[in-house]
This record gives C-alpha cells, structure tokens and sequence, in this order.
C-alpha cells in the first residue's frame, strides 16, 4: 500500500543516531533503583520497555561489564539481606527435647529456606528478561555465565554457606530421623529444601550441593541408625516380626528417596539397610529355633517365606543360606519319613523333633514280614505329600526361583537315595495304583498321582533296581490280569520312557507284547481245539519270552494231575507244530484257576492259583474224615516248602477256610495236616481265594535281588567299557572310568573300584591289555 | 490493513496492543506478539511489568516511527501465521521481502535486533 508512494526515492536513510541525552550514570541509577524494586516485588509499577532499553542502551554502548557486575552486586547485598532478614531468625535454638518441637523448628527452617530461594529465583527470572540483550550480546562475548547461572552461583555462595548450610542439614536429617522413630513429619517442607539442593551445582561436573553435603551426612546417619536398629531387632522380635520389620524399613526408605530425597540416593541406601540389617542377621534369623524357616515351613506361613524370599534375594549372601536351610528342613523331614518307614525306632534314632513322636503312633510296629506293601505305600505318600508341601512353597512363596529348585531337589535326591528300598518302594506304590485304581479313583485322577510318582522316581540314582522290581510288578499284574487297564500301564511305560528313554522300557514292551501275542495264540489254539477233540480242561496260556519276563529263570518244580497234565500236553503239541525248535516251561507259579467246589450247603466257584487247584484236586477223593499231612501233601505235588507254606495258608488261615487245619492256628507248620472243610459256606457264589499278594520283601528276598542286580551291574559295566574301548582303542585308566560312570550314570552310580575288577576281568578274557605305562589300555579286536 | 490479516488469525487468546512512538497503535493476539522475545517477556503475566498488568507493549525502541512499528508487526504476522504451516506449502517469503522498503531496512534491522527477532 506504502509502498508505491515511495517508490520514486529509493535512498536508504541512516537510522537515528543514539540520543546524545544518553548518560551511563544516570541510566545506571535508574535501573539499578528499579533493580531494587524489582527485589520488593514492585515489578507491576515498572515499565519493562524502560529497563530494557536501560539495559539495551548501556550494552550498546560498551557498559556490559559495569552493568553485569553492578546487578551481581545488587543481587548478591538482596541475598545477603534475605538471609539476614529470614534464614537467621529461623535458626534451631537448640538444647530441645521435645520431638514435636524439634519437629517444628526444622519445618520452619526448611520452609523458610524454600521461601528465600522462591524469592530469589523469582527474582532472577524477572532480572533475566530485562537484562536479556545483555545476555545476547555481552556475557557471550565476556565469557561469563548469564545472569540466571549466576543467581544461582551467586545464592550458592551467599545462603547455603556455614552457618545455614549446617543448620540445614541437620534440620532434615533430623526429620528424616523423627519419621524413622515414627512420628509425622511435614514432608513437603523437607522435599522443598531438597529440590533446592538438587538444583544447585557445585561445579561444572554437574555434582549438587545434595550431593556434597546432603547425602553423605545422610548415609552416615542412616548406617548408624540401621546398625543399632539390626542389633534391636535381633534380640527383641522373632523371626516373622523381624523380617515384617526390616521389609517395612525397605519400603519406607525406598518410598522416602522417592517422595522428599532424591531417587539417587536410594541405591546407597538400600545397600546400606542390606549390610546393617540383612548380611549380618539373616541367617541367625532363618535358624532362630521356635520361629525360623523351619516352623514357618511347619505353620505353611507363605506371606513370612515369601517376604523371606524377597528380603534375601536382596543379599548376596541370602540366597545361599536360605538353600542351606531349605535343604536341613527337607533333610530333616526326609530322615523322619526313612525312620518311620523303616521302624528303626531303635538306637541311633535320636528323638529330636515332638512332631515326629506324634507321627510315630501311625508306625507299624517293628517290621511284621508280612506288613504287605502298606509300608512302602505310605513312604511314597509321605516323600510325595512332602514334595507337595515343598513343591507349594516354592511356587508360592520362592517365584518359582530355579536356585532353590535346585536345592530343593539336591535335599530330596539325598535323603530318598539314603533309603535302600526306595526303588522297590516306588515301584509298590505305582503297584498299588494301577492295581486298585478302580477303587475310587479315576483315571484322571491315577494318572496325577503316577505324575507325581515319576517325579519323586527322578530323585532315585539307582534306577536299574527300580527297573527290575517293576518288572516284577508289572509281570505279576499282567498274568493276574490285575491292571486297571491297559491304557494306564502303557500310559505309565510312556512315562517311564520319557524320562529313561528307549532301552530302559524295551523289556517291558515285550511284555505288553508277549500278552498280546499269546491271545492271538489262543485264538488260533481255540479254532484248532473246536476241528479236534477238546481235553476237559479249558486253558488259557500266556506264552512269555524267557528275556523279558522277570521270572521264567527259575521254574517251580510242581507235579500236575493227569488231567492237567494231559490239557497242558494238548497246548504244547498244538504250539510246538506252529513254531518249531521252541522250549515251552510251565510255569505253575503264576497261573490261576477257576474251579466248581461241592459243599454240604452249595457249590461255590473259586479262583484259586495253580498250585492251590493242584492240592485242592488232593482232596477230592478224600472222605470227609480223612486227613493228609504237610509232607504227604509236599509228596503228591512236590511243590517248594515256601509256596506250598503260602497256599496252604492261603487256603486255610485266610478268609476262606477251604481246607480245615490240624491243629488251628495263623501259621503253617510242617507236622500240620489238613482236611476239607465240607462246612464251608459264603454269601457270594464266586469267590476268590488270593494268595498274599506283592509285599516289600524280606531280608532274603531282598538280597537275592541285591546279588541279582549286580550281576547285572557288572554286566552291563563290562558292555560299556568293552563298548567305549571300541570305539576308542586306547585310553587312560581315569578317562576310561570316568566315561563309564558318566555312561552308566543313568542307570545307576558304578564304584570305581567294580569299574576296575570288571577292567581286570577283561584283560584276563583277553578284550583289553594293559599298555606298557601301566596307566592305559588297548583294545584288542 | 494489518487488523484485517489479524482477525483472520483463529488463534483464540486475548488481544495486546502494540505501540509506537509516534501515536499508532495495533492490536495483535498474544501469539503474534510473542514472536518477538523482548515482547514475550515483556508480557510475561508470571513477571508481571506494567506491560503485562495494561496489555500495552511500547512497541519499539524510542526512536522508531510508525512504519517501522508497522512493518515489525507485520513480520510477526508473517511469522506467525507460516510457523505452523505444513512443510509442502509455499511459504512466500520474496513476496514478504518485496514488501520492505530499501530505505528503512537498517532501521528495521536495528528495531528487530532490540525486539529479539
């Protein structure tokens, strides 16, 4: 619009020159009277344009440095002034007791201090926007700070300086200590003074006045209280009250550095709580006698171990001692559930615990031979009811922590293993379950507690020994047609599989196998049977291969009826002519029978076992009066004195007097005789007459499986040393042992020393021979 | 003119007047007059000056007259209004240039060196 008007005159005119009116003194005056009003919060009266043109005036005209240093002098008689006005007034008369009061005098302290530094800063803003041209143009090119850097160097110097430092610091390190001792505290008067130490630097490396004086005097303090605070809570609380305790120190020390001190400073401090009231404490706390981590474990108190767990993860040292602990409970327990289970309720037992006193009334007393698996039942139910326990624990209160995991299962491996019969132990317990399963429970519910059974089976280093009595079991079942159902057995396999792979199942898959084998066999016998004449007998045979069933090694001798003989006769006939260059063995010991028997009352059908048919076929021609004796009895059937002793018992003491017995009594002697018992009567029509079943064996049994097992050990050390010598031709006597033991690990823990005999065994056949340096071998293909 | 451009700010916040030595006056929303430093500062409510308490800023250094106060003004309308634009749009600042006189232009540069812009 203007512009064209002017467009015939373009000459550029000089801007006016400064007004020669222009005086450095008394602009000078001016502005520093108006500085001072500023000081008096009387800004609104003042015309901003006036002293910045004051300002902008003495800076073009080379007065920057009379101006920056007169407004520092003006600031610094202003801070001087506040000082002298409000922080001295303030100060702490000293010599109080009373907390309260304490209290107040350092909240006014404090507040007074934000009071100056509110002013102050205020203030600086207001200097910095007028004075800003100065701040452009000269302290640039001076090289000193701007004038807001300045303020705050200049109140660094003139306010926080001894007295008013010192009486700072006090006044809050004293409310930080009345709110430790549990009074209330005004903590935004306290967080005011910090922010302005915060934002105060000392130098150039960004170190604040917080830093320097506040939190060192803080971190002393605070050591001091803690160490005596450890010390008091050590000797007056116990253990839950304690770790209660110093958990609430953590939080309020951690919430204090949050709300009024700096976050820096809660590292620090918590390292300090960690060395004064954990590192020193924890573990007398965790082994204080009537309320430590053992009766927390006993009381099932999740909140105190789990608040333990926190506290002592915090330490380096915490974890450590807690897993010690862990492991004496469990140990502990373990040894407690071993001696019941044994019964050695003798001499080295020393009765320790109260508890286990009361546990003890469920023991049996001494060790009945014929105690049958309950024994072993309950120890399995007991390490399991245990883990549970443990197991809960942990996943409660521990997070699932992998460490103490570990230590968890370090404790429960030691103590099961220190039981010998816990293989067989554990093999009864899936026993039992597979076997009575239909009792009660579903499968679900068998499958859970088969789960869990694996577990505690994890524990166990001598699996190879767990693996024979399983086979025992499961062969027993198999043949008694005992198992709940198929589907579990192999379910359990699947399990066992798992966790000891292919070769540890392979014999009892033939097992499965064989049953499944021998009812195709029957089909087929039963087609045959049906084209020919049929003996009057019914048979069902189980043909088992002589490798993979436990017992086919040792047949019981028994002499059968001609009627059996002949049915038997028929079977191995028919079989031998569809599998030539087989041997079939009977094996009367495992098979069963059921058999129609005529009493005065009625006719009953009972399930008997072979060898109880064949001395029940004794009697049938018998008159009622007429008697047989033990050894007439061992004479017709030549059965073992062991299992002959059994099934006469069986069919005499047990529930179901068949067989009446001269003279009466719970055990079978060899000068007894026997007659039938033609007065029998039942309510049900079919019974059946068990003999006793699986039991954890006696001390004989016992090692006779004990020497069978090692046999077997030293066989399969011998196929793995001559296995690793193949394949390696030479080695070193210590590598040698040492890969066979790691080989062999999971089957179970090999002695050097049998290593060494088997080794010996073996240059003696000539597979290895021992080199010239004594300490080495080759093979020798 | 420059009431005319202003109104067209949508920018809400209140009106300040800008004045200068020699009488004219304009009124500009805040977000225009805080293009210029020493005026943000001047109206700066948490301080508190006269300025701020009237709403008024002497707009320029003493000396300057009207049509620097003007052109200044209209630089910070210029300003305000492209700060926000999107980076796409033409932003025509020879046309802006054509605008200012040669023979005010040192003056001008003085004023904007004392108005911090």
């Amino acid at each position: 619009m203007a512009t064209a008007s002017r467009r015939g005159k373009p000459k550029i005119k000089p801007p006016k020159k400064h007004g020669p009116d222009f005086s450095i003194d008394r602009t000078w005056s001016e502005l520093s009277k108006n500085i001072r009003e500023i000081q008096n919060h009387n800004a609104q009266n003042l015309s901003f344009e006036e002293n910045h043109r004051f300002a902008y005036n003495m800076v073009l005209n080379r007065q920057g440095e009379m101006l920056y240093k007169g407004v520092n002098t003006l600031v610094a008689e202003n801070l001087d002034k506040l000082a002298e006005e409000q922080m001295v007034p303030v100060f702490p008369a000293g010599g109080i007791n009373d907390p309260m009061q304490q209290s107040q005098e350092g909240e006014l302290l404090l507040k007074a201090l934000r009071g100056v530094w509110d002013d102050h800063i205020s203030n600086m803003v207001k200097l910095g926007q007028i004075l800003k041209y100065m701040d452009r143009v000269y302290t640039k090119s001076a090289n000193v700070p701007e004038i807001q850097v300045k303020g705050l160097e200049l109140f660094l110097k003139h306010i926080i300086r001894p007295p008013i430092k010192d009486h700072l610091v006090t006044a809050i390190l004293n409310q930080v200590r009345l709110e430790r001792d549990g009074f209330v505290i005004n903590r935004s008067a306290v967080k005011g003074c910090v922010d302005v130490f915060l934002s105060l630097h000392v130098d150039n490396s960004g170190v604040t006045v917080y830093k320097r004086d506040l939190e060192p005097a803080f971190l002393r303090e605070s050591e001091g209280f803690y160490k005596a605070e450890g010390e008091k809570l050590l000797s007056s609380c116990d253990a839950p009250e304690f770790l209660r305790r110093v958990e609430a120190r953590f939080d309020s020390e951690d919430s204090r550095t949050h709300h009024y001190l700096a976050s820096q400073t809660s590292a620090p401090i918590e390292r300090i709580l960690k060395d004064n009231l954990l590192s020193p404490h924890i573990s007398t706390v965790i082994a204080f006698p009537n309320s430590g981590f053992d009766v927390m474990v006993d009381t099932n108190k999740m909140e105190d171990l789990f608040r333990l767990y926190t506290l002592v993860i915090k330490v380096a040292t915490g974890l450590s001692c807690l897993k010690r602990a862990l492991k004496a409970s469990v140990a502990r327990r373990g040894k407690e559930i071993n001696d019941i289970s044994l019964g050695a309720g003798t001499a080295d037992q020393d009765v320790e615990e109260d508890a286990q006193s009361s546990k003890q009334k469920g023991k049996p007393k001494a060790r009945a031979p014929n105690a049958g698996a309950q024994p072993a039942t309950k120890w399995v139910q007991d390490v399991l009811d245990l883990k549970d326990r443990f197991d809960l624990i942990w996943k409660k209160a521990f997070r699932s922590d992998r460490e103490v995991e570990t230590a968890l299962n370090e404790a429960f491996e030691s103590f099961i293993n220190t039981n010998d019969k816990a293989p067989e132990f554990i093999s009864l317990f899936i026993d039992d379950h597979l076997k009575r399963g239909l009792k009660g429970k579903t499968d679900t519910e068998v499958d859970m507690v088969l789960d869990k059974t694996i577990t505690v089976f994890r524990f166990l280093t001598e699996k190879d020994v767990f693996e024979r009595y399983y086979k025992g079991h499961l062969a027993k079942r198999l043949l008694l047609g005992r198992s709940v159902s198929d589907d579990a057995e192999r379910g359990m396999l699947a399990k066992l599989k798992v966790e000891c792979g292919y070769q540890f199942t392979q014999k009892l898959e033939g097992m499965f196998h064989d049953m499944k084998l021998s009812a195709d066999t029957m089909d087929a016998y039963r087609t045959h049977l049906a084209k020919t004449t049929a003996p009057d007998i019914d048979l069902s045979v189980i043909v088992m291969t002589s490798t993979f069933w436990p017992m086919s090694h040792s047949a019981s001798p028994c002499t059968f009826p001609v009627e059996l003989g002949k049915t038997c006769k028929s079977f191995e006939q028919f079989y031998l002519s569809r599998h030539s260059g087989r041997r079939l063995t009977w094996q009367p010991s495992l098979g069963n029978a059921d058999v129609r028997v005529r009493f005065k009352s009625r006719t009953h059908d009972l399930n008997v076992s072979t060898f109880a048919l064949v001395i029940l076929l004794l009697f049938e021609d018998l008159d009622e009066s007429e008697f047989l004796s033990y050894s007439e009895i061992k004479d017709a059937t030549s059965i073992d004195d062991n299992e002959l002793k059994r099934h006469l018992q069986s069919l005499s003491c047990a529930k179901f007097k068949v067989l009446k017995k001269h003279p009466p009594s719970r055990d079978v002697d060899t000068d007894d005789a026997f007659s039938f018992n033609q007065d029998f009567s039942a309510p049900m029509q079919k019974i059946k007459i068990s003999t006793i079943s699986s039991k954890v064996e006696s001390n004989e049994e016992r090692k006779e499986t004990r020497d069978r097992i090692d046999e077997e050990r030293r066989h399969q050390m011998e196929a793995c040393i001559v296995r690793i010598m193949k394949d390696r031709k030479h080695m070193t006597h210590n590598n040698l042992i040492n890969e066979v033991t790691r080989q062999l690990a999971p089957r179970f823990q090999p002695e050097p020393l049998a290593i060494k005999k088997r080794i010996e065994g073996l240059i003696e056949r000539e597979y290895l021979e021992r080199c010239e340096d004594r300490k080495s071998y080759n093979y020798l293909a | 003119m420059t009431d005319v451009e202003i109104r067209n700010e949508p920018k809400d916040s209140d009106w300040v007047r800008i004045t200068s030595t020699d009488g004219f006056s304009y009124l500009v929303r805040r977000k225009v007059a805080n293009v210029s430093g020493t005026m943000r500062n001047m109206l700066d409510t948490t301080s508190n000056y006269a300025e701020a308490v009237t709403k008024t800023c002497p707009a320029v250094n003493r000396h300057s007259r009207g049509i620097i106060a003007e052109k200044l003004v209209e630089y910070m309308c210029f300003k305000a209004h492209y700060e926000t634009v999107g980076p796409k749009e033409d932003i025509p600042v020879s046309d802006y240039m054509e605008r200012v006189p040669p023979e005010i232009v040192l003056e001008l540069l003085l004023a904007a060196d004392y108005q911090e812009m």
